[in-house]
């Protein structure tokens, strides 16, 4: 039977969908500072990566390295511009602000790399690994190494190091924060900055999987805020175990039940949280 | 901050009442002052149907202080109810429209219901992933249409016992169109004066002294989400007919931007601030359009900038000027 290949497959997108949602858990949970453009910085992130490698000639990973630097200056453009939202806190203009500048990546992407779908070129794709009646690629490995180590890093940083609980303070109070000498402006925009390089990371990593367009981007959001309001919002391990989960659950679904509704399926999941316990599984 | 403009109405009210009549019927005979051309009605038209289309969000947006950003959700009920109802079992436009405003009801119910104890951006991201699955279920069940979407849909009838009124051309449509904007500006207008309406601005900006009279902010959002919806509903409902044809491209990212931008670049909590944008919007788009992609770049940008430079939009832009020069 299938069992065990549905769990290698749960894995492998699990792991793709926590990749992707490191950067939006940070921003929201220790920032508490929301993105909806994360979709487009995702598409973008892909098609960085693409150009590197197929109009510049670059190795697989120096092209991850070139989309990171791109995104991380396009996020440093994104936050200064919205600097003076963030500082007032005003969630719901940056709400809007971040769907609006997502619209715009969205129409320039298309306008510079056009419409048709492309294909991210690697050899670790197609390189496939067969244990018995079992199959994975070395990409998958790649991307499941990935994601344990930057989660490790990630929550290393944030909870071992000075740097993490100024954040935290920055986001409890960021006045309070200045009047203690932290510049709280540098603070949020390293966060922006990294959130938009690990978005860029995540899509170089999980983006060789499948054709890549410019108007793709919905269906990560959508398993982003799943991840993140499953994990318990900030929750870095929370995040990590809810992406691993979720992937389980959509491969099991997809296989089993419907494949074209997957989407709806962990759109349902997290309604049915929401009901039971509207802060995330990981709240006490 | 801003303030709903306390209008100084009943000194003159006569010739206030005129005054209104008077746009009214300069309104209505627009597209024939235009030229009369059928591209004179098919952007008025539009203009009018997106009007109405952004005064859901408007509802939600300037008086409950929410973003939702599931609205399209809406507006393809709409869409697909008039759609699947005229075509399949030939319906006509007023039953077509009461199912619309009943399913968007039902819907609005439900995802109120369900976002009734989360917080602002909870709801913003629940609302937002509603409307990405409801258009994943539209493009796979092939029932209500799928990836095709639903093409032929007759011109919209609506009897009237003795006579029937049917819009088939552009032409035909606009006066119903005009209608549709004129009674969801009133009902805009007596929603702003209702109990409702000055109960929703109040939990928005004064939570406290909501709380100590008593009243239970959930049940006013969700009574606001409630009713928010069939405008949108009703618009998309109208765009069915207008463009003879239903399919997934109603869920498209560009229907969201384009309403919560129509409501931010006037300015928020302001009665024609999205009628004045959307026709700023669906101008530049028909007649000074610079290609799709270059478009979606405008159009963005527009609502990135005014929040990001005038937050209140341009009337608070000329508002300030004004007090400068003054």
């Amino acid at each position: 039977m299938n069992i065990a290949q549905q769990i290698v497959n749960g894995l492998v997108l699990g792991s793709g969908y926590a990749c992707i949602a490191l950067g939006w858990t940070i921003l929201l949970g220790v920032a508490r500072l929301v993105n909806f453009a994360h979709g487009q910085l995702y598409m973008l992130g892909a098609f960085a990566t693409w150009y590197a490698m197929t109009r510049l000639d670059l190795p697989y990973p120096l092209a991850i390295l070139a989309a990171i630097v791109a995104l991380a200056v396009l996020g440093a453009l994104m936050q200064s511009a919205m600097m003076g939202l963030v500082m007032t806190q005003n969630l719901t203009s940056l709400m809007i602000v971040t769907l609006g500048l997502g619209y715009v990546l969205q129409g320039a992407s298309a306008l510079i790399f056009g419409g048709n779908p492309q294909t991210l070129p690697g050899t670790l794709s197609r390189a496939k690994v067969d244990l018995g009646s079992l199959w994975f690629t070395w990409q998958d490995v790649l991307v499941l190494a990935a994601t344990l180590a930057l989660y490790g890093a990630v929550w290393l940083f944030t909870q071992k190091t000075r740097f993490g609980s100024v954040i935290r303070a920055v986001a409890e109070d960021p006045k309070l924060a200045e009047l203690f000498g932290i510049n709280a402006k540098i603070v949020y925009l390293l966060v922006f900055v990294f959130e938009c390089a690990a978005v860029a990371l995540g899509a170089a990593l999980v983006a060789p999987r499948s054709p890549i367009l410019t108007s793709m981007g919905f269906n990560e959001v959508i398993m982003t805020f799943v991840v993140v309001v499953l994990g318990g919002i900030g929750s870095i391990g929370g995040a990590l175990v809810a992406g691993l989960g979720l992937g389980l659950f959509i491969a099991f679904f997809g296989a089993f039940v419907a494949h074209a509704y997957t989407t709806a399926a962990a759109f349902a999941v997290l309604l049915a949280l929401l009901v039971v316990r509207p802060a995330g599984l990981a709240a006490k | 901050m801003t303030v709903i403009e306390s209008h100084s109405t009943n000194q003159l009210p006569v010739v206030r009442s005129a005054a209104i009549a008077v746009l009214i019927a300069v309104g209505f005979f627009l597209p024939r002052l235009l030229g009369g051309t059928s591209v004179a009605y098919s952007t008025l038209t539009t203009i009018a149907i997106f009007a109405v289309m952004c005064y859901g969000v408007d509802v939600v947006l300037s008086y409950l202080g929410e973003v939702s950003l599931g609205h399209t959700l809406f507006w393809a009920v709409g869409g697909y109810t008039a759609a699947n109802l005229s075509v399949k079992y030939g319906l006509n436009g007023w039953s077509t429209a009461l199912a619309t405003v009943g399913l968007c009801i039902v819907a609005a119910g439900f995802l109120g219901a369900v976002t009734l104890r989360t917080r602002e951006f909870v709801f913003s991201l629940v609302t937002y992933a509603a409307a990405v699955v409801a258009y994943e279920i539209a493009f796979n069940w092939d029932a209500i249409g799928g990836s095709d979407g639903i093409v032929g849909i007759s011109a919209l009838k609506l009897p009237f016992g003795f006579a029937t009124y049917v819009g088939g051309t552009q032409e035909e449509l606009w006066p119903i169109a005009f209608v549709l904007l004129l009674l969801t500006l009133a009902f805009i207008a007596r929603f702003r004066r209702s109990r409702l309406g000055t109960t929703a601005l109040m939990v928005q900006m004064n939570p406290p002294l909501a709380a100590s009279l008593g009243i239970d902010p959930r049940k006013v959002r969700l009574a606001v989400f409630l009713i928010s919806a069939p405008i949108t509903g009703l618009a998309g409902w109208l765009y069915a007919y207008q463009r003879a044809y239903v399919g997934p491209d109603m869920f498209e990212s560009y229907f969201l931007v384009m309403m919560l931008t129509a409501v931010v670049l006037i300015g928020r909590r302001v009665l024609v601030g999205p009628l004045i944008g959307t026709a700023i919007l669906i101008a530049q788009q028909n007649l000074l359009s610079l290609g799709g992609d270059w478009n979606k770049i405008i159009l963005g940008s527009v609502l990135a900038l005014v929040l990001i430079f005038w937050p209140t939009g341009l009337v608070g832009f000329f508002r300030r000027f004004g007090k400068t020069r003054a």
